[in-house]
C-alpha cells in the first residue's frame, strides 16, 4: 500500500496537540505571510513551520524535501517571468535571446522575491497542518463550523472507502498486470476501462453492503464524533506567543524594506 | 430456554432463485452453534432473515417465543438484542476512526454520552484493541478488522452474537484469538452463532450443528452425533473432521477403544489401545527382538476380516520357558484395487464388474469421471481424496474400484504399487480396460497373500 500524506499525518506526534491551536497557527502564519511588504517575514515563517513540522513533527527530511520541490518548481518558475517581464527601474542583469533584449529590473527582482517567499511561507505553513493534523481530527473541526450534518456523515463515509476502494483498485491493477493487461498502449487502455468498470460496480455493491451493515447496528441517523479533548498546555501557550510575537514585530520593523 | 426460533422459513432473492426453504430451528440460549455448509448454501441469507434485514416470504421469526414484527421499532428491539457480525470486515467498519466505529451502535441506540463511551470502553477493551481507539481502519491487520468488527457489535450489549464465516481470511494465530474471543463471550452468558464451511472449527467448537445443502436445513444434532454420519456429510459436500477420520482408521485396526468422539488430540490419544501384550511358550533358541509366528486366527479372534496372520515381537522372556510378546496381527486377505480407465467407458461393463468382482467401494477421480458417473448414476462412494481412501478401504479386505481417465490411471497405480512396496502388505491391484492392463479378475481369484513383516 503506497503511504500518503494522511499516514504521516496519523503518526505524528503533533497529532495529540489541539486542533484549533494548530488551526491558528496556520491561519495566521498565511495571514502574515500575504500580508508582508518585505520577503523576510515569510520565510521566517517558512522556517519556523518547517522546523516545527521537522523537529516537533518528526516527519523524515528526504520526504518533506520531496514534498515542497514539486509546488515549488511551479513556483521558480512563475517567479522567473515576473522577474523579466515586469517593473520598471535599474536594470539588474540583462542579455540577448535572437536580437530580443531580457532585462531583470530592480522592481521586478523586488516583486519576483516577495512572491516566491510568500509561496514559500504558504506552502510550509500548509504542510504543517496536513502533516499534523490527519482527516479524522478535521471531521471534528468541520463539525464545530455547523456544517450540516449530513455532509459530514458523507464525508466521514467517503473518506473511510475511499482507502477501501483504493486498495481495491491496487489489488485489481495487480492482477491485471500480472496477466500481462499493460504490455502496451491498446491493452493499457482496455485494461484501464475494465479497472474503472470494476471499481463502479463494486462501490454499487459496497453502498448496498454497507447500508445493510449500518440498518444491522440500528442506523437513526447519526454519527457519533468524538472531538477528544486535548487541552492547550503552557509551553505550547508560551512558544506560539513567543512565534507570533516575533513575527508581528519582523512584520513591523521589515516595512517596506527592499532586499535588493 | 428458546431464544431464537424460526417455523418453515423460506426466503427467495427477487430473481426467484430460493435462498432458504423450510428452515425451522430452535436455538438455546447460552449455547455455542454452528450452521456448517458449503459456500451458497443459504447461510448468510438465514442470517439475515434472524435479525430482521430480510423478511421471509412464508413462516416466521419468533424472540422469546413472541413472532418478529417487522415495524420499526420492533426492528429496532431485535436488531440490538442479535447483532451480526459481517463475513467481510470492510463492509462493516465504515466510520473513520475506531472508536466511533464502535461507538456507532450505541450512539444510534440513543444512549446518554457517558455510557456511550463507558460501553466502548469496556468492547474495546474486551477484545484487547484499547490502543488503537484512535486509529483509521485501513491501518489494521485483517485480525485486527475483525475483532473491531467484533466490538462493535458487543457494545450494543446483544444477547446473541452473530458471525458469519469468522474466520474467513484470518492466519492460524488471528483465528485462534478470535475463537478465544467467542468462548468467553460465551461463557459470559451470550449466545454465539457462527456460520462455517470449517467442519474441524464446527466439530471442536459448538455444542450444536445445523448441517445446510442447497438452500436447506439437511441435518441437525450434537457435533459428536452428526459428525459420524458420512452419508450426510457427503450429501452436503462436506467431509468428516479430521480428528474424527483419524480415529475411525485406527478404530478399524483395533488400535483405539471403540464407539468415542475425540475432538482434540489429547482426546484422540486417551482413545488409543496399549498395544496387545500376551504369554507365550518360548520356543527354544529364541531372543528377546525376534519375531515371533503364531499362525493364523479366524472367526471371533479377528475382528477386521476373516483371517488374520499374527506374528509377535518378543519382549521379555521368562526363565521358565514363557515369553512377553507383542502382537502384530495384520488381515490375511487385504482387499483389492481395480482402476477402470473412463477413457473407454461402458456402463453395463461396470455394473459387470462391480457385481463379478464382489466391489462394495466405488470412487471417481477427474471432474470427467466424477460427471460420467454421476450421469449414469453409479453411486459414489468416495469423490476426494479416492487413492488414500481406497487403500484404507482396501486394507480392510474391501474389494474397490477407482474411476478415471487419462493420464491419473497410471498416477493412481504407481500411487497405490508404492504403498504395496512401502508397507508389505500385499493389495490387489489391477487396471482394466487399458490396452496393456492386466485382467483383474483372474488375478483376483482368492490369491493367499504373502505375509511379510
Amino acid at each position: 500500500m503506497t503511504s500518503i500524506l494522511d499516514d504521516y499525518a496519523l503518526m505524528s506526534p503533533l497529532r495529540s496537540r489541539n486542533n484549533w491551536l494548530k488551526l491558528m497557527i496556520v491561519a495566521f502564519g498565511l495571514l502574515a505571510g500575504v500580508s508582508a511588504t518585505s520577503p523576510i517575514p515569510p520565510l521566517f515563517i517558512a522556517l519556523c513551520m518547517s522546523l516545527a513540522t521537522l523537529l516537533l513533527g518528526k516527519i523524515p527530511l528526504s520526504f518533506y524535501l520531496k514534498l515542497l520541490a514539486a509546488p515549488l518548481g511551479f513556483a521558480v518558475m512563475g517567479v522567473l517571468i515576473i522577474a523579466f517581464f515586469s517593473g520598471s527601474g535599474a536594470e539588474l542583469y540583462s542579455f540577448n535571446l535572437v536580437g530580443y533584449s531580457l532585462a531583470i529590473r530592480a522592481d521586478g527582482a523586488e516583486l519576483a522575491s516577495l512572491v516566491l517567499s510568500r509561496s514559500v511561507s504558504g506552502m510550509c505553513c500548509l504542510y504543517f497542518l496536513a502533516l499534523s493534523t490527519p482527516m479524522i481530527e478535521l471531521f471534528s473541526v468541520l463539525k464545530a463550523t455547523r456544517l450540516p450534518d449530513s455532509l459530514l456523515e458523507l464525508s466521514m463515509l467517503i473518506y473511510r472507502y475511499i482507502f477501501v476502494f483504493l486498495d481495491m483498485a491496487l489489488c485489481i491493477k495487480f492482477a491485471q498486470t500480472v496477466r500481462l493487461g499493460y504490455g502496451d498502449f491498446k491493452k493499457s487502455f482496455h485494461s484501464f476501462g475494465m479497472l474503472t468498470g470494476t471499481l463502479f460496480i463494486r462501490s454499487w455493491e459496497q453502498g448496498e453492503k454497507l447500508f445493510i451493515s449500518m440498518n444491522s447496528r440500528c442506523y437513526d441517523g447519526k454519527m457519533m464524533l468524538f472531538e477528544a479533548r486535548k487541552p492547550v498546555k503552557a509551553p505550547e501557550v508560551l512558544l506560539t506567543s513567543m512565534y507570533f510575537l516575533s513575527t508581528i514585530a519582523l512584520l513591523y520593523l521589515t516595512r517596506g524594506v527592499s532586499v535588493i | 430456554m428458546t431464544i431464537i426460533e424460526t417455523k418453515g422459513l423460506k426466503y427467495s432473492y427477487p430473481d426467484r432463485t430460493v435462498a432458504v426453504r423450510d428452515i425451522n430451528i430452535k436455538i438455546e440460549k447460552g449455547k455455542k452453534i454452528a450452521f456448517v455448509g458449503q459456500n451458497g448454501s443459504g447461510k448468510s441469507t438465514l442470517f439475515l432473515l434472524l435479525n430482521g434485514t430480510l423478511k421471509p416470504e412464508t413462516g416466521e421469526v419468533l424472540f422469546h417465543g413472541k413472532p418478529l414484527k417487522y415495524d420499526s421499532k420492533s426492528l429496532r428491539e431485535i436488531r440490538k438484542s442479535v447483532g451480526l457480525v459481517f463475513q467481510n470486515s470492510d463492509d462493516q467498519l465504515f466510520a473513520p476512526t475506531v472508536y466511533q466505529d464502535v461507538a456507532f451502535g450505541p450512539a444510534n441506540l440513543d444512549y446518554p454520552r457517558e455510557k456511550v463511551e463507558a460501553c466502548v470502553n469496556r468492547a474495546l477493551e474486551c477484545v484487547g484493541l484499547s490502543h488503537l481507539r484512535d486509529r483509521p481502519p485501513h491501518h489494521l491487520s485483517g485480525g485486527q478488522k475483525k475483532r473491531v468488527a467484533i466490538a462493535g457489535v458487543m457494545a450494543m450489549e446483544p444477547e446473541v452474537i452473530v458471525l458469519d464465516e469468522p474466520l474467513s481470511n484470518l492466519d492460524p494465530v488471528g483465528a485462534d484469538d478470535i475463537m478465544d474471543l467467542l468462548n468467553e463471550f460465551n461463557h459470559f452468558g451470550s449466545t454465539i452463532i457462527i456460520s462455517t464451511h470449517d467442519v474441524d472449527l464446527a466439530y471442536r467448537w459448538s455444542d450444536y450443528v445445523y448441517l445446510m445443502s442447497n438452500s436447506e436445513l439437511i441435518g441437525e444434532g450434537v457435533p459428536e452425533e452428526l459428525f459420524r454420519q458420512t452419508e450426510l456429510l457427503k450429501l452436503a459436500g462436506l467431509r468428516q473432521p479430521s480428528s474424527l477420520e483419524v480415529y475411525h482408521e485406527l478404530e478399524r485396526r483395533g488400535l483405539a477403544c471403540g464407539y468415542q468422539s475425540p475432538k482434540t488430540l489429547p482426546e484422540l490419544v486417551n482413545a488409543l489401545r496399549p498395544p496387545e501384550l500376551m504369554w507365550v511358550d518360548a520356543p527354544p533358541g529364541i531372543r528377546e527382538g525376534d519375531t515371533l509366528n503364531l499362525g493364523i486366527l479366524y472367526g471371533e479372534y479377528s475382528p477386521n476380516s476373516p483371517y488374520e496372520a499374527v506374528n509377535a515381537k518378543v519382549l521379555h522372556i521368562h526363565p521358565e520357558g514363557k515369553a512377553i510378546v507383542e502382537l502384530k496381527r495384520r488381515s490375511i486377505k487385504a482387499g483389492g484395487i481395480l482402476l477402470y480407465d473412463t477413457d473407454s467407458y461402458s456402463y453395463p461393463e461396470i455394473l459387470h464388474l462391480i457385481e463379478e468382482g464382489d466391489i462394495t467401494f466405488v470412487g471417481a477421480m477427474g471432474k470427467k469421471s466424477k460427471t460420467l458417473a454421476e450421469e449414469d448414476g453409479i453411486f459414489l462412494d468416495v469423490t476426494t481424496g479416492v487413492i488414500d481412501k481406497s487403500i484404507l478401504t482396501a486394507l480392510c479386505g474391501k474389494r474397490c474400484m477407482i474411476l478415471t481417465g487419462g493420464g491419473m490411471v497410471e498416477h493412481a497405480f504407481k500411487r497405490i504399487r508404492e504403498y504395496v512396496e512401502m508397507s508389505g502388505i500385499e493389495l490387489n491391484v489391477g487396471v482394466f480396460n487399458k490396452e496393456e492392463g492386466l485382467p483383474w479378475i483372474e488375478a483376483f481369484e482368492d490369491s493367499v497373500e504373502v505375509f511379510r513383516t
